[in-house]
C-alpha cells in the first residue's frame, strides 16, 4: 500500500528556531492525527506537505509524488486553514465554487460541486449570503465546504473545530468523520483538542520540539507496552490494594480503581483476595491510556531525557 | 434542513490547467470590481473625461497649438500628457489597486489561493491582469480614441493617426505597467488598503508637483523623481515632440526600472508573507 506521506530527514530552520527537525516518518492511508504542544511544527510540516514551503533540508513525498512539484501535490490535497480566512464580500456558494475554479474545475462542475458540497455540510439557504454574515460555526462549514469542492484524495484539517461551540463541535467532527469514513479518502487532522483526534483518526503522529515522539495505530499506542492492569472492585478498595502488596504485587489506589503490575499468578491472588475480603470483582484488564494521557506522559519522558 | 440525507461520494475529476486557474482569478476579480460602486464609478468618469478633454483637445488643436508648430504626429504628444490622465490613474490605483492583495492579507484568504494548485507568480500575475485592463481604460482607450475621431473628422490624415494609435498604444502600455506594479507593491505592504491607497497617493502626486516646484530653483533633473514627468518626457519624445525638459532615454530606462523592481520585491514578498501568515 502507497505511503499517504512519507519524508525523509525533513528539516525546516526558521533563523535559529529548527521549526521541524529531522523528522523521517512514513504515514499510511486513512485518518491520521498530527498532535503536539504549541510550537511542536504541526503548522510548519502541513506547510511543507503542501508545499508551501521549501525545506531546509531532506525530501518528503505525499501521495507518491514529491513536495517539489507543489502543483501536483496541492491539486490532490484540500486543506482547511486553523484562521479565519475566507473572503468576506463573497456568499457561501460563490466562494466555494471559485475555490473549485482556481483548482481546476470548469465552471458549471465547479458550481454544481459547490452546491453538493455545502448540502453536505449543512449550509442550506445561507448559501446565498455573504460569508461577512455568517457565525463561526457557518464559516467553518464553508471552510470544510472549500477544502471538499474539488474532491481530494487527502484532506488536511487544521484544528476544525477551534472556537466551535459544542453543538458545533460535535456537528463538524461528525462530518470529519464521515470523510475519513468514506472510501479513497485521506486525512491528516492537526489538532489540540486530544479528543476529536481520538475519535476520528486510527492513526497518530506526536510532534514536540520539530521531533516526532511518537507515531503508530492509536490502538497500539494507547494500550502502549503498559503492563499494568486496572482492576474495579465493589469493596475495602484500601484493603483490597494492601493484601496485593503483601503478596508481593505493585498496587496502587486511584479513587475510582487499583492499577496493579501484571505478573504471573496476578489474576489468581486478585480472586483469592476478593473472596477473602467478601469483595466483588467488577472488571479487570489492561489499562488503556487515554490520547491525552498519552501525550502528557511522552512530553514528560521527553523533558526528562533533555534535562 | 435538507429534504434529502446528502450523499457524497469521491469521483475522479479532470482538472482544468494552470491558465484556467489564473482566468478564474481574473474574471471573478473583475466581476467583483464591477460590483463595487466606487471601482464603476472611478473607472467610468475617468475613461469619459480622459477622452473627452483629450478629444476637446484634438477638435481646438488649432487654437492650442503653439507658435510655428504644424499639424502633426508631435500634436498628439498634448493628449497624452493630459493632467487628467495623472489624476484619474492614481484615483483607480487607489481604490481598486491598494486592495488587490492587501484585501487577501486582510481577510488571509491568501492562504486559501496558495493552498490551490496555483503558484505565487500565478496569483501575482492574476491580480495584475485584473488591475491593468481597469487602468488602460484611462491610459491607453482614450489616447487610441483621440487620432481616430480626429482622423474621422478628417482634422488628421489616416496615416498620422494610426500612427498615433499604435504609439499611443505603447505608451499607455507603458504608464499602464508601471502603475499596476506599483500599486500591487504598495498593496502587498499592508493589510489595510487604505495605507496602500496612500502610499499611491504620495507616489504619483507627492512625487510629482514637489518635482514641478523644485524644478525652478534645482534644476530639471529634479523631473526625473517623477513618475509622471518622466512618463510624460517618453510620450512626448515618441510622438516627436522635441521640448522635454528631460532625456526620455533615462525617464523610460527608470519607469521600466521601477516597475520590474516593484514587481520582483512583491513577488518576494508575497513568499515571505505565507511564511509567517499562519
Amino acid at each position: 500500500m502507497m505511503a499517504l506521506v512519507q519524508t525523509a530527514g525533513l528539516t525546516k530552520v526558521f533563523g535559529d528556531v529548527r521549526a521541524v527537525d529531522d523528522l523521517s516518518v512514513s504515514i499510511p492511508e486513512g485518518a491520521i492525527g498530527l498532535v503536539g504542544p504549541n510550537g511542536a511544527g504541526k503548522t510548519t510540516f502541513l506547510r511543507l506537505l503542501l508545499s508551501l514551503l521549501r525545506p531546509t533540508a531532506g525530501t518528503a513525498s505525499v501521495l507518491g509524488r514529491d513536495i517539489g512539484d507543489g502543483l501536483a501535490v496541492r491539486e490532490r490535497i484540500g486543506y482547511m486553514p486553523e484562521h479565519d480566512c475566507l473572503i468576506p464580500d463573497m456568499t457561501g456558494v460563490g466562494l466555494v465554487s471559485y475555490m473549485g475554479r482556481i483548482s481546476g474545475l470548469d465552471r458549471d462542475t465547479a458550481m454544481s460541486r459547490a452546491h453538493d458540497v455545502l448540502q453536505f455540510v449543512g449550509v442550506e439557504e445561507e448559501r446565498y449570503r455573504k460569508v461577512a454574515e455568517y457565525s463561526t460555526g457557518m464559516k467553518q462549514k464553508v471552510k470544510l465546504a472549500q477544502a471538499m469542492v474539488h474532491d481530494p484524495q487527502l484532506y488536511i484539517f487544521d484544528e476544525p473545530t477551534t472556537g466551535l461551540d459544542p453543538r458545533g463541535r460535535t456537528e463538524m467532527l461528525d462530518l470529519v468523520g464521515k470523510i475519513a469514513k468514506s472510501p479513497g479518502r485521506n486525512l491528516l487532522l492537526s489538532s489540540h483538542l486530544l479528543p476529536d483526534v481520538e475519535t476520528i483518526c486510527k492513526y497518530v503522529i506526536i510532534l514536540d520540539g520539530g521531533h516526532q515522539i511518537a507515531a503508530g495505530d492509536l490502538d497500539r499506542l494507547l494500550a502502549g507496552a503498559s503492563d499494568r492492569l486496572r482492576i474495579d472492585i465493589r469493596g475495602d478498595r484500601e484493603g483490597f490494594a494492601r493484601r496485593l502488596k503483601e503478596a508481593g504485587f505493585d498496587a496502587d489506589v486511584s479513587a475510582t480503581a487499583i492499577y496493579v503490575s501484571r505478573r504471573d499468578g496476578i489474576e489468581a491472588a486478585v480472586f483469592d483476595t476478593a473472596k477473602v475480603l467478601g469483595a466483588e470483582v467488577r472488571y479487570m484488564g489492561r489499562v488503556v491510556r487515554s490520547l491525552e494521557e498519552l501525550f502528557l506522559e511522552l512530553l514528560e519522558r521527553k523533558a526528562g531525557g533533555d534535562a | 434542513m435538507s429534504i434529502t440525507l446528502p450523499t457524497y461520494k469521491r469521483r475522479e475529476m479532470p482538472l482544468l490547467p494552470r491558465a484556467q486557474r489564473v482566468r478564474a482569478i481574473i474574471t471573478t476579480g473583475l466581476r467583483r470590481e464591477f460590483r463595487r460602486p466606487a471601482a464603476i464609478v472611478v473607472t467610468g468618469m475617468g475613461a469619459a473625461l480622459v477622452t473627452i478633454s483629450s478629444i476637446v483637445t484634438v477638435l481646438f488643436s488649432r487654437f492650442f497649438l503653439p507658435p510655428g508648430a504644424k499639424l502633426d504626429l508631435s500634436y498628439f504628444a498634448v493628449p497624452a500628457s493630459n493632467g487628467a490622465i495623472l489624476f484619474f490613474v492614481t484615483l483607480m490605483a487607489a481604490i481598486i489597486g491598494s486592495g488587490l492583495i492587501a484585501d487577501d492579507l486582510h481577510s488571509m484568504a491568501l492562504t486559501l489561493y496558495l493552498s490551490r494548485p496555483i503558484t505565487h507568480a500565478d496569483y501575482l500575475l492574476a491580480k495584475a491582469a485584473i488591475l491593468a485592463p481597469l487602468v488602460s481604460m484611462i491610459t491607453v482607450l482614450p489616447l487610441v480614441l483621440t487620432p481616430l475621431v480626429a482622423a474621422l473628422l478628417g482634422l488628421f490624415s489616416w496615416t498620422i493617426a494610426l500612427q498615433a494609435i499604435g504609439l499611443s498604444i505603447l505608451v499607455g502600455a507603458l504608464l499602464t505597467v508601471f502603475c499596476t506594479s506599483v500599486a500591487l507593491f504598495l498593496s502587498s505592504l499592508t493589510r489595510r488598503r487604505s495605507i496602500a491607497a496612500a502610499g499611491v497617493f504620495a507616489v504619483n502626486f507627492g512625487l510629482s508637483i514637489p518635482a514641478g516646484i523644485l524644478a525652478g530653483t534645482l534644476g530639471n533633473p529634479v523631473f526625473y523623481a517623477s513618475p509622471w514627468d518622466n512618463y510624460v518626457a517618453v510620450a512626448r519624445a515618441a510622438f516627436g515632440a522635441t521640448d522635454n525638459p528631460i532625456d526620455w532615454v533615462w525617464s523610460l530606462v527608470i519607469l521600466l526600472a521601477a516597475t520590474i523592481l516593484a514587481a520582483v520585491v512583491t513577488y518576494m514578498r508575497m513568499k515571505a508573507v505565507e511564511v509567517v501568515s499562519g
